[in-house]
């Protein structure tokens, strides 16, 4: 600022200055918030700070699972296993907690081990055996789901019953500085992401490969290790996202994961990510999944039935990528 | 290219036969898989019961494939093109709603109805098949858009479980007498074969293998994409026809499986994700071996709750080994 221009032009140029992607990220940002504001005349209370609150933990349960989606769709990967693996993963927290304090720790990290585990077979099958991700992670989504049905014969196991820790239950609804925890959780997720993304070379190799693996590879990345690295991440996301959730509704069930897999993939779309991949940022990301989950709470604050919510949103979506998801002529 | 004089072929019939052989490895292979798994279902079905599966088995493994079949073999049009069609469960989710609600017993009404359901199918394919080549959008993403959208149409139509379907019509479609489905699945090979060796059949080849070169060679390629994904919706219209004359009455999420089903059957059935290569036939077999293998888990005394494990399993196994065979047979060729 040692240079004042008027305020104007100083606008215009640092929107000029910003890269595309993030003009993107930011036009995602300022869909999410007019959701709201239209919200807010159609439906009172519905920009209320509680209403908000409350949309907003909604949002943060596909935000986390988007996370990892993110992450694989940015080297032209896909994860269609989130849906079992969450919900294996909020299972077994639960069985191995036996609703006890004193396992908490145990179970969360055993409940973490299982997404890392499924992400790092999908991982190698993908890179290694040159498997399609589609394919791999459609079927792994089967081995989970059978796992999950089979191990816990339907969910009427002894210890089946068990709920999430009571400390956990009290931490996860609790706020602090009047910032629900679980807001703050997905807040330490945003962070680590983009921090990784942006600022380390970890997070340069990512996009060098999602842009172009052949040179990547020539150019020294190891694109077998990012990619498995990056489905081993979404394993993870996926399986904190059903911890949180556990904690947050004191019980698994079973199909509690399935809403995530067309959310989590809307999420990325909505925010910007190429689904080629090489292009596009969490943040963004996390600006699809709470414009998503907020037009999707205003519609029901509209009393719109399911059907009208499925087209709307379906709408949506297309509108969206017509704006914004359009290939280069070629 | 029937020019070649004779002189210029390879003399060396065995390389030809080789390479023959690398080049269908992927459908020979879908049928080697369905014919060791039929001969382990009839294995057990004989250990278990003492008696060779009849006519009732096959009638129903039959009825039970036919869908699947239906909507396989239009995402494998879909496939060869280098796209994606996951709005196949939406259509048969539409087209199972409207039937169940609006066909009655009639040969006209009947008639009529399963005539607007194809079209209305083929209608929604064409949308995606326009949305993905002149809004050059990505398959995928499209189709989640317009799965949702037919969702909530199916949901309209059918807010709870119910409606019938006229007997009459079952029996046309699915007659739980005798293996007549059989037939339709002829037809539906019998039109991949001459799809295939029609123009519109090349020309999808020839995108999916190339889709720049396509272009430069003059190929309508945004118009072919149409097509395909109109083919697609109409596969996927007729499949939940048959769905509904099957399950005799209506569910506004039944087609919702078949998303993957299709999707399994497609990869069971040898065809490349990368487009340009595989066959239709091979899908059709893909969607039988998943149906036998409902059964083979069945008569091996499997939990049921594990059936989803062992088929995600299968089919990554099968992958791995139609990779493996074709690494071997290529490199020796």
């Amino acid at each position: 600022m040692s240079t004042p221009q008027p305020s104007a032009s100083s606008g215009v140029r640092v929107a000029e200055s910003l890269t595309p992607d993030r003009r993107r990220t930011l036009v995602t940002f300022g869909a999410a918030i007019l959701v709201f504001v239209v919200g807010a005349f159609l439906h009172e209370g519905f920009a209320s700070a509680s209403s908000v609150k409350a949309i907003m933990v909604v949002a943060s349960f596909v935000g986390i699972v988007a996370a990892g989606q993110t992450l694989v769709i940015l080297v032209g990967g896909i994860d269609l296993s989130v849906p079992w693996v969450l919900n294996a993963a909020a299972v077994l927290f639960a069985t191995a907690s036996l609703g006890r304090d004193t396992r908490a720790a145990y179970a969360v990290l055993v409940a973490l081990g299982l997404g890392a585990a499924v992400g790092l077979v999908n991982g190698l099958l993908i890179a290694y055996l040159a498997v399609p991700a589609v394919v791999m992670t459609l079927a792994m989504n089967g081995i989970m789901e059978g796992l999950t049905l089979g191990r816990t014969q339907g969910l009427t196991c002894e210890t089946c019953a068990s709920y999430a820790p009571p400390s956990l239950q009290e931490a996860i609804h609790s706020d602090v500085l009047g910032i629900p925890v679980d807001l703050l959780l997905w807040l330490g997720v945003v962070l680590l992401v983009t921090l990784v993304l942006s600022f380390t070379t970890f997070g340069r190799r990512v996009y060098a490969t999602g842009n172009n693996p052949v040179a990547a590879f020539l150019a020294g990345v190891s694109v077998r290790v990012v990619t498995v690295v990056l489905y081993m991440l979404s394993g993870v996301f996926a399986a904190l996202a059903g911890i949180v959730l556990v904690a947050y509704s004191g019980q698994p069930t079973l199909g509690m994961g399935d809403p995530f897999l067309f959310q989590s993939i809307a999420a990325v779309v909505i925010g910007g990510v190429s689904i080629l991949g090489g292009r596009g940022h969490y943040l963004g990301t996390v600006a699809g999944a709470v414009g998503l989950v907020g037009l999707i709470s205003l519609l029901q604050a509209q009393n719109m039935p399911e059907y009208g919510r499925s087209i709307v949103y379906g709408v949506a979506i297309l509108v969206v990528l017509l704006l914004f998801g359009r290939e280069e002529r070629t | 290219m029937t020019t070649v004089p004779s002189s210029a072929m390879p003399s060396h019939t065995g390389v030809r036969w080789r390479s023959a052989l690398a080049q269908n490895m992927p459908l020979l292979l879908a049928f080697a898989i369905l014919g060791g798994l039929t001969a382990v279902y009839v294995g057990l079905f004989h250990g278990q019961l003492d008696a060779f599966p009849g006519s009732f088995e096959w009638t129903s493994i039959v009825n039970t494939a036919m869908p699947t079949v239906l909507v396989a073999v239009g995402q494998t049009i879909v496939v060869l093109t280098r796209g994606i069609d996951l709005s196949v469960g939406g259509v048969i989710d539409l087209s199972n709603a409207l039937a169940a609600t609006q066909m009655q017993d009639s040969v006209a009404s009947m008639v009529g109805w399963s005539l607007a359901i194809l079209a209305i199918g083929a209608a929604f394919g064409a949308l995606n098949g326009v949305l993905v080549a002149y809004g050059r959008l990505q398959p995928i993403l499209v189709t989640l858009a317009t799965l949702a959208i037919l969702q909530g149409l199916a949901l309209r139509a059918l807010p709870e479980p119910g409606g019938v379907i006229p007997a009459s019509y079952s029996d046309a479609l699915a007659n739980p007498g005798g293996p007549w489905s059989l037939l339709f699945v002829l037809a539906v090979a019998l039109g991949w074969l001459m799809l295939r060796r029609a123009r519109i059949g090349v020309r999808i080849f020839a995108i999916g293998n190339d889709e720049q070169a396509a272009r430069a060679h003059g190929i309508p390629v945004r118009r072919v994409k149409v097509v395909a994904y109109a083919l697609s919706g109409l596969l996927a219209a007729a499949s939940g026809l048959f769905l509904s004359a099957t399950t005799t009455g209506g569910d506004a999420t039944a087609g919702d499986v078949y998303i993957l089903t299709s999707i399994a059957a497609v990869v069971l059935g040898g065809i490349s994700f990368f487009g340009g290569r595989g066959s239709a036939l091979g899908a059709i077999a893909g969607a039988f071996v998943l149906t036998v293998l409902t059964n083979v888990l069945f008569f091996a005394g499997i939990d049921p709750l594990y059936q989803s494990f062992f088929q995600g399993l299968f089919l990554v196994v099968a992958v791995l080994l139609g990779a493996v065979l074709g690494r071997l047979l290529r490199g020796s060729a």
